[in-house]
This record gives C-alpha cells, sequence and structure tokens, in this order.
C-alpha cells in the first residue's frame, strides 16, 4: 500500500520524498562536468566500492533508527567480528579439516554470526531492560572493541609470517576470502569488472528495501518507530520488533566485516573506528528520522553515495582530506535542516 | 459582598474548530474568597484558568484586573501582575531544590551570583506561612505530589500573587493530604488572596467556598453564594441540559455466560474490588469521574496493563493476557481515549493502520499480500465510513472523528469479540459523533459485547444498557433502565 501513498495535501512531501535523490544527482552532475577523471567507468564503480561497507551498515542503521533508535555499536563489531573472522580463515586446523572454501565459508557465517550475536544482546537489552539505546550500544560498542584488541594482542590478524608452518594454507584461505572482499565480476564494458562488494551492497539494498516496505515485520518497524504506545495497543510484537532491528544492524556490521578482512587480507582490531557515525549519517541524510518512523533503505544507500561521491571528487581534485571531513558534517548539517524544514511544512498542512 | 473583585472575567468565550469551549462565561474573584469553580468533565474549566493564566487569550470578551481591563501577553505577563495557576500537572523542575523552584525564573541574584542564602531564607519564610516543614535544599524529586502543591504554592506567595488558581489540586491526594492543602488554602485566604478552587467534589466545595460558579458545556448556568444551593441543587446545575440522544430500549435478557467476565479485579493504586460483567450484544456504560480509575480497569481488561489481583474470564473461559497481542488474539480490543498517543501511526497510512492488527492474516512467508490487504482495509474503511476512503492517506491528515473511525475499522477486521472504548467521542465534532454512536450500537447488536467509558453523561445514558459507576478506583453502583439519571449517576460518581 506504501506504493501509492497519497501525497500529503498541500505539504512539501514530493520534495521531502525525492530532495536527497535530487541532491545527489545534482552532485553527480556537477562533479562530472568539474571533477577530470571523476565520471569513467572505472572511477564510479571505484565509488561504489569505498562506498559498499558504509552502504551496507547504513542499510542496518536504518532499520534501527526507524525504531526511533541508535545503533553506536556497529564500528566496533566490525572490528571484533573481523578479527574473528580473520582468525577462522587463517586457522591451520580448520583449513585442513574442511578445506580452503569451507573454512571461508565458516569464516562468513562467524562474521555475520558474531554481528548479529552483539546485536541479540543490544536488542535484549533495548526492549526487555528498557535501557536508552544509546547507552545500551554505547557501552557494548566499547565492550566489543576491548574484546578485539584483548583477542588479537592489539596488533592485526593477517598474513602469516614467512615460514610459518601452515604458510601456503593460510594464505589460501586469505586468498578465499579476497575473492569475496576484493574480487571483481568480470562485465563487457567494464575493464577491471564489478567489485564484488559493491553487489554484495545493492544486494543487501534490495532486500532490506523488500523487508521494509513489503513484509509484516517491516510494516511493524514502521508503526514500533511511528507510534510504540499505538503499536503496543494494536498488537504489534513491540519488543521482537526490536529485538528484530538491531539483530539485522548487528548482522549488516558482521558482514561489513567479512568484506573488509577479505578486500585487506587482514581482520585488525582497530579495523571500523568511527564507522557507526558514518552509518548514521548516511542514513539520516538519506531521509531516516531520528524521532523514529521514517526511513528507507534505498534512502541509506543515497546517503552513503552522497558522502561517497563527494569524497571521490575531492581526492581527484587533491583536495586535502580535513576538507573532506569539513565538508561530510556540512552535508550532514544541511540534510538535517532540510529533514527539519520539510517535516514543519507537513506538519503544517495537517493543522 | 459589595468590595470591588480583584479579577473580573466579562464575557469570556473562546472557540475552538468544531467547539465552543467557553461561551460568554463571567466570572469574578475577590480578595479574601474561595470561588469554587464546578462542572462536569468537559465544561470548559481548565479552559477558563488558562485564559486567566494569560496561556491563551479570549476570542471575545475581556479580563478585568482592580477595575481595569488588561490583556495579557502571556503566562510571564499574568504572573508579573499576580495571577497564579496550578495546573493538575505541576511545573516544578523535580531535580531541583525546594527554594531553587519556589524562586524559578526569579532567583534573588547578588554581583552576578545567585543569593542562595536570600533564597533559602525568603523560601524557608514562604513554607512556613504555608504550614508546610519541608527542607528547602531538598530536592523536589523527593516530596509528595501533595507537598509539591504546596510548593508550587509557596512560588505564588513569593511572587506576591493576588489570585490564585488551583485546578483540581485534590484529585490525586489523600484525605489527610487534602486536610493539610485546605489548611494552606485558608491561610492564603486569610492573608487576603482570591482563591478560584476547581473540583468535582462536592463536599470539597462545601468546606471551602464562599462563592460558587457552575459552567456546563462552556456557559456560566450558576454563580452564586456556596450557601444558596443544596448539593442536588448544584448536580442538577451541572449536568442538567435535556438529554441530546434518544433513550434506548432495555437490553435483551441474558442466557449464556458473560463474554468477559471480572471478579474482585484490582491494580493498586488506581482500583480494587472490582467487579463486572459484559455479555454479547450489551453496551455497559462505565461513568466515573477522571481519576476514579475507569482507564486503567480498561487497559487491565485489554491486557496493557498487568491486574494486581482478582480473576478474568472470558466467554466461559480463564483469560489473564499479558500483551494486548494476547487479548487482540482472543477478540479483546481497547479503543484508547489519547489517539493522537495510543491510537493510531501518524504516518503510515490509514489502509496500513487499518490492517495493523490484522496483518498476520495477510501475510503469507512473512510477506503481506497487498492486494488481499486493500481488499480488506478497503472494506472495513467503507463498514466505518472514514472519509475520505483514501487508503493511501497518512493517518495523520484526518480530523479527529475520522482518525476514530479508522481505529474502530482496525478493531473490527481484527474480529473483535469485545470491545472497550475509553473516550470514544472526545474532541470529536457533534455529526461525526452521532455516527460513532450509531456503529457503536450497531457492533453490539452484531452481538459484541461493548463497554463505553465516557465521562459525557449525556452520551453514556443514551448508548449504554447498563451503568457501572466508580468512584476512586471502586465500584460505587450499579445502574439499569429507569434507574440511569443524570442525578444518580453524579451522586455515586461524587459522594459514593
Amino acid at each position: 500500500m506504501s506504493a501509492q501513498r497519497t501525497p500529503v495535501p498541500g505539504g512539501s512531501g514530493w520534495l521531502a520524498r525525492w530532495g536527497v535523490g535530487l541532491a545527489l544527482a545534482g552532485l553527480v552532475l556537477l562533479a562530472a562536468v568539474l571533477v577530470p577523471g571523476f565520471f569513467t567507468r572505472g572511477n564510479l564503480t571505484t565509488v561504489l566500492l569505498h562506498v559498499s561497507v558504509n552502504g551496507i551498515l547504513a542499510v542496518g542503521m536504518t532499520f534501527v533508527i526507524v525504531t526511533a533508535g541508535i545503533d553506536l555499536s556497529v564500528g566496533s563489531i566490525v572490528g571484533l567480528a573481523g578479527v574473528l573472522v580473520a582468525a577462522v580463515v587463517t586457522n591451520a586446523g580448520l583449513l585442513s579439516a574442511v578445506g580452503v572454501a569451507g573454512a571461508a565459508a565458516v569464516a562468513v557465517a562467524v562474521g555475520i554470526a558474531v554481528g548479529a550475536g552483539v546485536g541479540v544482546v543490544n536488542g535484549t537489552a533495548v526492549a526487555w531492560l528498557r535501557v536508552n539505546p544509546f547507552m545500551v550500544t554505547l557501552a557494548t560498542m566499547t565492550m566489543a572493541r576491548g574484546a578485539a584488541r584483548l583477542f588479537t594482542g592489539g596488533v592485526p590478524i593477517g598474513f602469516p609470517a614467512p615460514g610459518a608452518p601452515a604458510f601456503d594454507l593460510q594464505v589460501a584461505g586469505l586468498d578465499a576470502l579476497h575473492a569475496i572482499g576484493g574480487g571483481r565480476i568480470p562485465v563487457p564494458g567494464l575493464p577491471r569488472g564489478f567489485p564484488v562488494p559493491a553487489l554484495v551492497m545493492l544486494l543487501l539494498v534490495a532486500g532490506g528495501g523488500l523487508v521494509l516496505a513489503r513484509t509484516r515485520f517491516g510494516r511493524h518497524v514502521y508503526a514500533v518507530g511511528g507510534n510504540e504506545e499505538a503499536s503496543r495497543l494494536a498488537g504489534v510484537p513491540v519488543r521482537r520488533v526490536k529485538l528484530g532491528v538491531y539483530a539485522i544492524s548487528g548482522a549488516c556490521a558482521g558482514l561489513a566485516s567479512v568484506l573488509l578482512v577479505g578486500q585487506l587480507r587482514s581482520g585488525g582490531p582497530d579495523a571500523g573506528l568511527l564507522y557507526e557515525l558514518n552509518a548514521i549519517a548516511a542514513a539520516v541524510i538519506g531521509g531516516a528520522s531520528l524521532f523514529g518512523g521514517l526511513g528507507t533503505a534505498s534512502g541509506a544507500l543515497v546517503g552513503a553515495l552522497l558522502i561517497g561521491v563527494l569524497n571521490n571528487s575531492l581526492d581527484l581534485l587533491g583536495v586535502q582530506a580535513f576538507w573532506q571531513e569539513i565538508s561530510k558534517g556540512a552535508i550532514i548539517l544541511a540534510a538535517v535542516l532540510f529533514d527539519v524544514w520539510t517535516k514543519r511544512g507537513s506538519d503544517e498542512a495537517v493543522g | 459582598m459589595t468590595e470591588a473583585p480583584l479579577l473580573e472575567l466579562r464575557g469570556v468565550t473562546r472557540r475552538y474548530p468544531g467547539v465552543t469551549a467557553l461561551d460568554r462565561v463571567d466570572l469574578s474573584v475577590r480578595a479574601g474568597e474561595v470561588h469554587a469553580l464546578v462542572g462536569e468533565n468537559g465544561a470548559g474549566k481548565s479552559t477558563l484558568l488558562r485564559v486567566m493564566a494569560g496561556a491563551i487569550s479570549p476570542d471575545a470578551g475581556e479580563l478585568r484586573l482592580d477595575g481595569r481591563a488588561v490583556a495579557f501577553a502571556g503566562p510571564r505577563d499574568a504572573l508579573a501582575r499576580g495571577i497564579t495557576v496550578i495546573y493538575q500537572e505541576l511545573t516544578l523542575v523535580p531535580q531541583l531544590p525546594v527554594a531553587e523552584n519556589v524562586f524559578l525564573g526569579i532567583e534573588p541574584v547578588r554581583g552576578g551570583l545567585v543569593d542562595r542564602a536570600r533564597l533559602r531564607t525568603a523560601t524557608a519564610r514562604a513554607l512556613a506561612e504555608l504550614g508546610l516543614e519541608v527542607d528547602p535544599s531538598l530536592p523536589v524529586a523527593r516530596l509528595s505530589v501533595a507537598r509539591r502543591q504546596m510548593v508550587e504554592m509557596a512560588r505564588a506567595l513569593v511572587r506576591n500573587a493576588r489570585v490564585l488558581a488551583l485546578d483540581e489540586p485534590t484529585a490525586t491526594l489523600t484525605p489527610h493530604e487534602t486536610a493539610r492543602l485546605f489548611a494552606c488554602v485558608e491561610r492564603l485566604r486569610s492573608a487576603g488572596v482570591g482563591i478560584v478552587f476547581v473540583s468535582h467534589r462536592l463536599e470539597e466545595v462545601r468546606r471551602l467556598a464562599d462563592r460558587v460558579t457552575v459552567l456546563r458545556d462552556g456557559a456560566m448556568v450558576w454563580t452564586g453564594p456556596a450557601a444558596e444551593k443544596d448539593d442536588a441543587a448544584l448536580v442538577r446545575a451541572m449536568v442538567g441540559r435535556d438529554v441530546e440522544y434518544p433513550r434506548r430500549p432495555a437490553a435483551r435478557p441474558p442466557e449464556e455466560p458473560p463474554a468477559l467476565e471480572v471478579r474482585e479485579l484490582s491494580r493498586e493504586p488506581a482500583f480494587r474490588g472490582v467487579s463486572l460483567r459484559l455479555r454479547r450484544g450489551e453496551i455497559v456504560g462505565l461513568a466515573g469521574l477522571v481519576g476514579a480509575g475507569r482507564t486503567e480497569l480498561a487497559r487491565v481488561l485489554a491486557g496493557a496493563e498487568r491486574a494486581g489481583a482478582g480473576t478474568m474470564t472470558l466467554a466461559g473461559a480463564p483469560y489473564r493476557p499479558r500483551s494486548p497481542r494476547e487479548a487482540i488474539r482472543r477478540g479483546v480490543v481497547y479503543f484508547p481515549e489519547d489517539r493522537q498517543r495510543a491510537g493510531l501511526v501518524p504516518r503510515l497510512t490509514v489502509g496500513e493502520n487499518v490492517t495493523l492488527s490484522a496483518l498476520d492474516r495477510f501475510t503469507r512467508l512473512g510477506l503481506v499480500r497487498r492486494p488481499a490487504e486493500r481488499r480488506a482495509a478497503g472494506a472495513a474503511v467503507r463498514d466505518a465510513d472514514v472519509r475520505p476512503p483514501d487508503l493511501g492517506r497518512e493517518a495523520r491528515t484526518l480530523s479527529g472523528g475520522n482518525q476514530q473511525k479508522v481505529v474502530v475499522a482496525r478493531g473490527l477486521l481484527a474480529r473483535a469479540r469485545v470491545l472497550l472504548f475509553d473516550e470514544p467521542t472526545r474532541g470529536v465534532d457533534i455529526g461525526a459523533k452521532a455516527e460513532l454512536h450509531r456503529q457503536i450500537r450497531a457492533l453490539a447488536d452484531e452481538g459484541r459485547a461493548v463497554l463505553v467509558i465516557s465521562s459525557e453523561l449525556p452520551e453514556l445514558l443514551a448508548l449504554a444498557d447498563r451503568l457501572v459507576v466508580l468512584r476512586e478506583g471502586q465500584v460505587t453502583g450499579a445502574l439499569e433502565g429507569e434507574a440511569m439519571t443524570p442525578e444518580r449517576v453524579m451522586g455515586l460518581a461524587v459522594a459514593g
């Protein structure tokens, strides 16, 4: 039914809906004209590759934000799940027992499961113990980071030392994971192929969009975020919905860690530092409201792309990285102001 | 009685879309008197206080202070001119100490810093004047509601308030606390403060008031010395409008086990020892004042709160819902009073709101089957007569009456067998009201059991086959047929 939503009469619903997409289109157009080397097939796929981890995190984050929650732990989950993924895929015993492909599959499963596990802890504390999501996920963020450093002793797990007894096997394991995280699918017309992480991200956006827009669970997510008490009285299983969104967010972070480890052939305990903030930024730029009830998976993608295109353009122009931070902050501010502005417009239409 | 009034309201009128909340109301407050303002829920008492407080301005009429016409720029202006209104929702900052709360916004300053010594001594003096022994450095959060009210009164005192209005201050107090509050009020009266006292409880009016003004449907129906009318006459004045709705014929005789039966149900502190029966095809009205425990009772029946003690049976089977979800599965649906807060999801569409309770039926493998959903929602919206019958419209854009119809449509789609309506027509315009009444009646006639909570007596009298009256959390009576008169209901509701 959401497909044929009637626009609010006299409101700026149209602008609220398509504004960010238009902003992205405008930015791409601007970059295509002004930035040499931007509008090439190779560079555009590079942008998609660079955006993929944040895009995946942002899709998960959107689920949480739509319920009026927040998940600060995703960056630390990338770190913790990443070191475990790297440890699994370089585990000589496992590699010889189940083979290289088997170990890679186990590593993928472990990464996603660890992420989902932390998410379940978050969701349980938020839904059943009624602790504020900001504080719960701040705590698990700190603990997960600590656990990652504890597990590795503070140094990355990855490429084996030369002369290690299972050197070849471990490298083969890392290579198998690299096929996912750094792999490219040959596509006619793209000399270097299409990056696998970007494909994973696009599939996840499509899947997340389907879940949010078309499933009962997705409807419940919007309902809980739009009015928790009304949803509870209407029979929505509010606590299960909350548990679900944090588990999804955690699982997305776990998946992102697999891609990151594959890409780098290494799992560092400090990987994913501050990624949660980029994911929140992408979700909010993409139209998710921190007050809940609003947000889409495709919006999260657009938000991540907006940040990615901007960074890429400034890179190509040789602008200092510090300026990228300043401009990213400005975009966040602009997105939030835009949000306030369009909401005010539509609220007046109600009165 | 010839003394000039401190504050005088003349012909004050205030309209809201679809409602005239105040219709040419006169009210005068003299120094050193307690003027009681009484009336049913929704009679316009709170609106009148808000006009006095400068929180809203009247559409017509004037306010005169010391005989001169004034227009308040806002609550701050009214406060500065010596008019303080204490609302039911107190306006203290719980974390701050008593003294800081008393002087909030008018802190004495010395050399750029708050003069804490003066703050404490002046607060202590004000508290002593009220006969309240409280350490001024104690955070307000540690005080009882009764003491917090007195802190608000101390606040009025240090601001040299000349007129003090109290909005149902005793609604949540124990008898002992009420006595202390009255002592405070009497001290202020003898200090020459003009006091407006809003209450439902006639015995309080008897104890305190020098004069009484009765409001009904936003209009002043009587004003005069308290001694001039006895209790029965006051009740008559409060409810005395003609019954606007046709009376129902008597209900059909019950033969099967009740659809929902409640025995000795308690949930402290809201209500205790409540027993009642809902039968198929019958509408039971739950009468009582705001705060009598009606909503809390309905929420327990609907699984939104847990019962403390007592038993419930649903069509003969044990019933103890742990969540609204479970209650809805068993066919018990609650329609909350506050639709904006508890009824609708404003940013979901009408269709999505309507199917929210019954989504399981339109879901296969987790995916919502939208054609089936749309068909069912469309039928429910047509049955409930939602206007416009547009499923794609966001629910927040509908009028109050249509929002209520959306909530009703949701309950119907969930195949409710026991329906609990909490103030179903509050904030609804007259036309939609009649339509909702017709629908509620039709729901009962189709064999459902209906409970209606309403603060509007004529509505209950017209709609209900039987009435159960709650007062302060206990059933004070059940009325049926000819016994259902406004006077008897109000009598049970205010005096037990």
